[in-house]
């Protein structure tokens, strides 16, 4: 059977956001599609963990915004949510925390009211509070029994500094010494109008907007939020041992510079062709030529005062060694020999095509956009991304890669099998 | 709600189709009707083998990836007890592509025994990563053998033991590849911005030339007897918590047995206003995490209920506790605001699962392989009839101590 041709692929059409004033000086960003009967409404503070002073705040408040508010108990806030069938979610990293609400269009009041109380009205009750530190303590203990949270536990301190913000991790116990109080004084100094801005994605109208508004006009008055970053320490190789454990996971990185850096486009590209696809050098190398593994990654990481570039895999025990010394030839590949036309023109659509899949389905382009406008740039860098990856050239590739992706730059980390 | 058209090539491939005007993106989706249950009992596991296989390339395509990545493209594929699904998105323009690799390895697979070797060995990494290198990673494992005596659920898609999927041979994989991978047992579905018209004509060009072979009949007549006498097991191993997992076997796909099993978990653990995480999580802070939910499977699945333990929580409380939650449905019957409640949320996890291409077309394919197409888009008028009472009832004659199989892990 004969192969169909390629027919050329379009760039995908970057959707444009408008941008609502409001009185407290949040911005409101609005983007329509209006053909699936669903409506997101996200509300992304600067209050992502690098800016707690105490183990675990920054995380609790945002997961206990629900926990109880003015008006209504935990429970009847998730009552309201699951009846209408909305959902409800809280994310957090170092930098950011986003709280998002996903509805029905013909429910979008009633969980705009959940949401105004979440929002604005939190009260950090005393039992629920002292409740979901013992759950979360628990499950925190559970979570360092795997092999894979104890690797990006130990990369970070690794990469960053065991006191650094990007870094740090703490002791499960510190769950213990959360308060109300702690929680409160967060949410007051980190979720107030200088820090906040919210966006709504989907099938809605004036009054949506206007409600979301008036939810962001009423945010706590404040300072925005501020922390200081120092520059990363990094210790060049931390190894852990896990009893029992068959297979050990690796991670080698490279502590570098937020997506804002012009380089950083081009140690995406970079970095997805070491291991951003199933044909990459990593998964080529390790899973097929090997089989070490089940999977081999890399990728840039995009932080807001700092990224970093990093390879991963879970690797069988025995060949630990092995596994990291392919890691290391193939950095010193790409670093020293140009990438062939052919590779760099599968990356660019691997590249390409993921940005298409993020648009499939109408919440995508809400992602695309709070990312963004977290990095200080309008919807207007993604078209000039894919432009950059377009005109890309295997000379300026091999540049950067000598440049950056040297070998005594790594932070090397080992969990697993003796 | 899904649209979609359908069609029959004289070699037997079922193909579907659903327009999706808004999207760039086209989804195809090839179900096969053989899942892990189709294995034999000394070679489990090979289903899930052979479906990596399927991406180590044909006479005329040696590498399967590369086509898919030159096209902007991205495939996976997974296997279940009951059938192997792949599935490939591209932009709308070049799902031709999809359907030309899809034809290809259906019939022209090349397997060496290079191939097959290096194959294993990451099919036993996944297993080390995912069963063996986890805290509670081989409960399902204890679980499946505790509840089923003579059905093929007893073992899990990943195969018993690494051993059955090192020895398998490049005859097992000859024989499964003509046996069930062809037209006649496959279901073709596309979603996306063409014509249902235009889909068919070009499965036609793509499939239709391939021949037409009888549909393999698979073994349906096993069905696994009633638990009648508790089953219980504990296993003493370094977890970080102490951890109990009761499951019962509940209808097949397609009876109301299971639509009353489906929707009972949701009372139960179905979102954050579930009656266990308010009762037993937060309030009597019994469990750190607890969940009820249904296995799935066209045949007997399971029904599960599941907590970990709070350090101070004894496993007899434990298990008393989520007897009391099943006990209370049949002492209280529940409201209609809380059926109700249970009913919308069901609706919308539907509208949601369906917003993009890929959903779309698996779906499609699924329903299709259940064989009553009215499913697709019926279910939640099968949700929104169920009452207090049939749910009570169901409890009452089915979800006792001595049809249950309780797995216990003791934190060591």
């Amino acid at each position: 059977m004969k192969r169909p041709e390629i027919r050329p692929i379009t760039l995908p059409k970057v959707p444009h956001y408008t941008t609502l004033p409001t009185d407290s000086g949040a911005p409101l960003y609005t983007l329509h599609n209006s053909t699936q009967g669903v409506v997101r409404v996200s509300f992304v503070f600067r209050a992502g963990t690098s800016y707690q002073s105490t183990p675990f705040s920054a995380s609790a408040v945002v997961n206990t915004l629900t926990e109880g508010t003015q008006n209504f108990s935990g429970r009847e806030i998730a009552e309201g949510l699951d009846f209408v069938g909305s959902y409800y979610d809280a994310n957090i990293d170092r930098d950011w925390a986003v709280v998002t609400f996903c509805s029905l269009k013909k429910f979008t009041s009633e969980t705009l009211d959940i949401a105004e109380e979440v929002i604005l009205r939190p009260t950090f009750p005393e039992r629920e509070i002292a409740s979901y530190c013992a759950k979360r303590k628990e499950q925190l203990i559970v979570q360092r029994s795997k092999p894979d949270q104890l690797s990006r536990e130990l990369f970070g301190k690794a990469l960053f500094g065991e006191k650094h913000p990007y870094g740090i991790t703490s002791h499960e116990e510190c769950y213990d010494n959360l308060t109300p109080e702690i929680l409160r004084e967060f949410y007051l100094s980190h979720y107030n109008s200088s820090s906040a801005f919210a966006i709504i994605c989907g099938d809605f109208g004036e009054d949506v907007e206007e409600r979301v508004r008036q939810i962001l006009n009423n945010l706590p008055k404040g300072e925005a939020p501020s922390r200081i970053i120092p520059p990363a320490e990094p210790t060049t190789l931390a190894r852990q041992t896990m009893e029992g454990a068959v297979q050990s996971s690796i991670k080698i990185g490279i502590p570098l510079f937020p997506r804002t850096h012009q380089d950083f486009i081009p140690l995406q590209v970079l970095a997805t062709a070491m291991g951003g696809y199933f044909g990459s050098r990593l998964m080529q190398n390790l899973r097929e030529e090997h089989g070490y593994t089940y999977g081999a990654y890399a990728a840039m990481i995009n932080l807001d005062q700092s990224g970093y570039f990093v390879m991963s895999a879970e690797v069988a025990g025995d060949h630990t060694q092995d596994a990291i010394d392919e890691m290391f030839s193939e950095l010193e590949r790409i670093a020293t020999e140009p990438m062939s036309e052919e590779e760099l023109a599968i990356v660019r659509k691997i590249i390409v095509g993921d940005a298409m899949r993020v648009f499939d389905g109408p919440f995508g382009a809400a992602d695309v956009t709070i990312e963004n406008i977290q990095n200080g740039e309008t919807n207007d860098y993604t078209e000039r991304f894919l432009k950059k990856i377009e005109e890309i050239t295997p000379a300026e590739l091999q540049e950067i890669a000598g440049r950056y992706l040297q070998k005594n730059a790594c932070v090397t980390t080992i969990i697993g099998a003796e | 709600m899904i649209d979609y058209k359908e069609h029959q090539l004289s070699n037997g491939l079922r193909v579907l189709a659903n327009y999706d005007e808004c999207s760039v993106m086209a989804a195809v989706n090839l179900l096969y009707e053989v899942g892990s249950r189709d294995e034999e009992p000394s070679k489990t596991g090979f289903a899930h083998l052979f479906e990596h296989l399927m991406f180590r390339g044909t006479k005329s395509v040696p590498d399967f990836d590369v086509p898919v990545e030159e096209v902007a493209g991205e495939n996976n594929a997974f296997t279940s007890a009951d059938y192997t699904n792949y599935y490939i998105t591209t932009p709308k323009d070049n799902y031709e592509t999809a359907l030309w690799l899809e034809a290809d390895r259906m019939m022209g697979l090349n397997i060496t025994a290079e191939k097959l070797a290096l194959e294993k060995s990451v099919v036993i990494e996944e297993f080390n990563q995912r069963f063996l290198n986890r805290p509670y990673g081989e409960q399902w494992h204890t679980l499946r053998e505790m509840v089923y005596t003579v059905h093929p659920y007893r073992s899990p898609v990943i195969g018993l033991t690494p051993d059955h999927i090192r020895d398998a041979s490049l005859e097992d994989v000859r024989a499964f590849y003509e046996r069930y991978y062809n037209p006649s047992n496959a279901i073709l579905s596309v979603s996306g911005n063409i014509p249902a018209e235009q889909i068919f004509e070009a499965a036609e060009r793509y499939f239709g030339s391939l021949p037409a072979l009888p549909r393999p009949t698979r073994n349906t007549s096993l069905t696994e007897p009633a638990i009648t006498a508790p089953r219980r097991k504990v296993i003493e191993a370094a977890v970080p918590a102490n951890q109990i997992t009761i499951a019962f076997l509940m209808g097949s796909r397609g009876t109301r047995d299971y639509y009353l099993c489906d929707l009972l978990t949701d009372l139960l653990a179905g979102g954050e206003s579930a009656r266990i995480y308010q009762h037993l999580v937060r309030e009597r802070q019994i469990f750190s995490a607890a969940n009820a939910y249904i296995t799935g499977e066209m045949d007997k699945g399971l029904l599960i209920l599941t907590g970990q333990l709070n350090p101070s929580t004894s496993f007899e409380e434990a298990e008393e506790a989520l007897y009391g939650e099943l006990r209370r449905l049949v002492e209280e019957p529940v409201g209609d605001y809380e059926l109700r409640k249970v009913q919308n949320k069901f609706e919308a996890n539907i509208t949601f699962g369906e917003l993009n291409v890929m959903n779309k077309a698996m779906n499609l394919g699924y329903y299709r392989m259940l064989g009553d197409m009215s499913l697709l888009n019926g279910e939640v008028d099968i949700f929104r009839s169920i009452t207090s009472e049939e749910i009570a009832s169901y409890i009452k004659d089915n979800l006792n101590p001595h049809q249950s199989a309780t797995l216990i892990y003791k934190k060591k």
